[in-house]
């Protein structure tokens, strides 16, 4: 019981009231529970990674208890502050009744529950069926001897001895993060990874797929948006059961190896990278794109590139130096660049950080 | 040049399974191919036309996986490239623009759809790595039994475990320490390790040799097959029968530390 309020608390609970935070500052008819729960694992994880490297890189000893002790702090006073700016900035606007009122088609139903039974059997699956990656006598050990020993990066996860600091892994701390939701809730590091982290992660990737779509479908170009919706939801949830056509696609990733840091870049990163410029920049009128808290959503996602790979925070300024420029062109705005490239600025300071240990 | 570009191709012939008869990238590239037709809002082309199309060019141009690959020092991650197409976003977009308008043309696409996909990919439980979870660690039964024999309360132990259990019992208790790890067991990394040698690779494994080893590794528990063949018993070397196992038998050295 502790570890299902445990889990529950530290993977639901803080982070939805942590996106409490930059959601007060995204304009109203996009705020939705789903669109907060997103914002507040973007700003949890950021804020993960600007206290955890700190502290792999300076200290010695039990580096991972301090993560524990400073984390915790912070996400704690984040998510009461999360709470505080939504009754100080209005009553909230979460009703279940305003859910229920949607009035759907029964095609549009049929559709929703055929999408709900994908995700449920890969749920189920997930959690009923192992998956062998040798990946994980690295990932998952690190967060183990993290959960065991209180120390981070300071031992060779294959064999246990001490080791000079692997500076390509040290830098990307998920699997720290595991530990900790794994002290917190008082489980295993190993099971939290196989068992609980899929439970959350999957449903966090389909949670960016609606929003994406949710954008894509607008009612004007797609009259039958609410069955649009669903039929894009199948669609996706098919690629993601019928995308293992080799060992390396996202898809495959994304059901085999949903735990380890890479699998979120694939299926939490860089979806949610196409989500924010489509909310900053997809509509219409220039109002959304002034939003400050998507562009502080973006500066998250950059860091959150860090926290969970290395190679992400190359992707995703790869990704964003692509997007800037095809806006720029259709736009013919100079200033799109500009922006996007200022929010890589924790990209740089991550490189520059890599670039100098690895010297 | 031309090798660069060869091998990006085969990098990329590998990521969607051409060789294995796979192709639901064609379905990825007939939508985007339909979006350069009929997508109509720029900024949507910007990001679901021009920027994948970008994408791909730069995945095989030589000069951009040339400097990918000098700044990063390593190759082996490249493919990660194609993971920025986000394909079945693209594909599923594509495919409600297509048939999406009408409740006829949206159902019919649909399942077409869906059997196309199933027919072009491949059902990711049905990968030979999937196997029925034996417990809420999702590791190998026997290999949890034999951590569990073997975990120190306290402190730290050093376990020497055959090949097939070396990716787990670490995984279960990371005060089980071991003289090598996974990396002795990936042929293309090229490590070199006198114990994995002695204890893998050899086939009668030779006691005295084997046993002179162990100790200078420090090894408190030894963990071979029932079935692996050894010299000389080693109870004769000073090691009792700890506990066993359907398949293993534990040692424990019993000279160790005197």
């Amino acid at each position: 019981m502790v570890q299902v309020i445990g889990s529950v608390f530290w993977l639901l609970v803080i982070p939805f009231c942590i996106g409490l935070i930059p959601a007060n500052f995204i304009s109203k008819n996009r705020k939705t529970p789903g669109v907060v729960l997103l914002a507040g694992y973007l700003f949890m994880w950021a804020v993960f990674e600007v206290i955890a490297v700190p502290a792999v890189l300076w200290i010695l000893y039990d580096n991972f208890l301090f993560v524990l002790r400073w984390f915790t702090a912070a996400a704690i006073f984040l998510a009461a502050l999360g709470v505080w700016l939504q009754f100080r900035m209005g009553k909230p606007r979460f009703r279940l009744s305003d859910i229920l009122r949607k009035k759907l088609s029964m095609e549009a139903k049929i559709e929703w529950l055929l999408f709900f039974g994908f995700v449920g059997f890969q749920l189920y699956m997930a959690v009923t069926r192992t998956s062998f990656d040798g990946d994980d006598a690295f990932y998952v050990v690190h967060s183990l001897m993290a959960q065991q020993s209180g120390a981070m990066y300071r031992n060779n996860p294959y064999t246990g001895w001490s080791t000079t600091l692997d500076i390509r892994h040290a830098l990307a701390v998920f699997p720290i993060w595991v530990a900790f939701v794994a002290v917190k809730a008082d489980l295993h590091a190993t099971i939290v990874s196989h068992a609980i982290m899929p439970l959350v992660l999957i449903p966090l990737t389909y949670l960016i797929f609606y929003e994406i779509a949710k954008e894509l479908f607008t009612k004007e170009i797609f009259p039958s948006r609410k069955e649009n919706i669903p039929v894009f939801m199948i669609i996706m949830g098919m690629f993601q059961l019928f995308g293992n056509v080799s060992i390396y696609t996202n898809e495959t990733f994304f059901l085999t190896r949903t735990w380890q840091g890479k699998s979120v870049v694939g299926n939490f990163v860089i979806p949610m990278t196409f989500l924010l410029i489509l909310w900053i920049y997809h509509e219409k009128t220039e109002k959304r794109n002034r939003e400050a808290g998507l562009w502080f959503l973006l500066v998250c996602l950059n860091i959150t590139a860090g926290f969970s790979s290395s190679l992400a925070v190359f992707l995703l300024t790869i990704l964003l130096a692509i997007m800037a420029v095809c806006l720029m062109v259709v736009e013919r705005d100079i200033k799109i660049p500009v922006k996007l490239g200022l929010t890589c600025i924790p990209n740089a300071i991550y490189v520059l950080i890599y670039l100098g240990l690895l010297d | 040049m031309w090798g660069i570009f060869l091998e990006s191709v085969v990098i990329f012939q590998n990521y969607i399974g051409y060789h294995q008869n796979k192709f639901l990238f064609g379905i990825y590239l007939f939508f985007l191919l339909y979006l350069w037709l009929t997508e109509k809002d720029r900024r949507l082309r910007a990001l679901f036309v021009y920027a994948p199309t970008i994408l791909l060019v730069c995945f095989f141009c030589p000069l951009f996986r040339k400097a990918f690959v000098r700044l990063l020092n390593d190759a082996e991650t490249y493919y990660r490239l194609l993971w920025l197409l986000q394909t079945s976003i693209l594909s599923a977009y594509g495919a409600v623009k297509l048939f999406g308008s009408r409740r006829w043309s949206r159902i019919a696409g649909l399942v077409i759809l869906c059997i196309m996909i199933a027919a072009c990919g491949s059902l990711v439980y049905r990968s030979q790595y999937i196997t029925k979870a034996e417990n809420a660690y999702h590791l190998p039964g026997e290999a949890v039994e034999v951590a569990e024999l073997i975990d120190p309360e306290e402190g730290r132990v050093m376990a020497l475990v055959p090949a097939d259990l070396v990716y787990y019992i670490r995984q279960y208790s990371s005060k089980i320490n071991t003289p090598y790890g996974r990396e002795m067991l990936i042929a293309r990394w090229d490590y070199y390790n006198d114990m994995y040698e002695a204890m893998e690779e050899a086939e009668i494994i030779e006691t005295a040799s084997f046993v002179g080893l162990t100790r200078n590794y420090g090894c408190n528990y030894v963990v071979l097959k029932k079935d692996r063949k050894i010299q000389e018993p080693l109870a004769d070397y000073g090691f009792a029968l700890y506990a066993q196992t359907d398949h293993y038998l534990i040692y424990q050295d019993t000279e160790i530390g005197k």
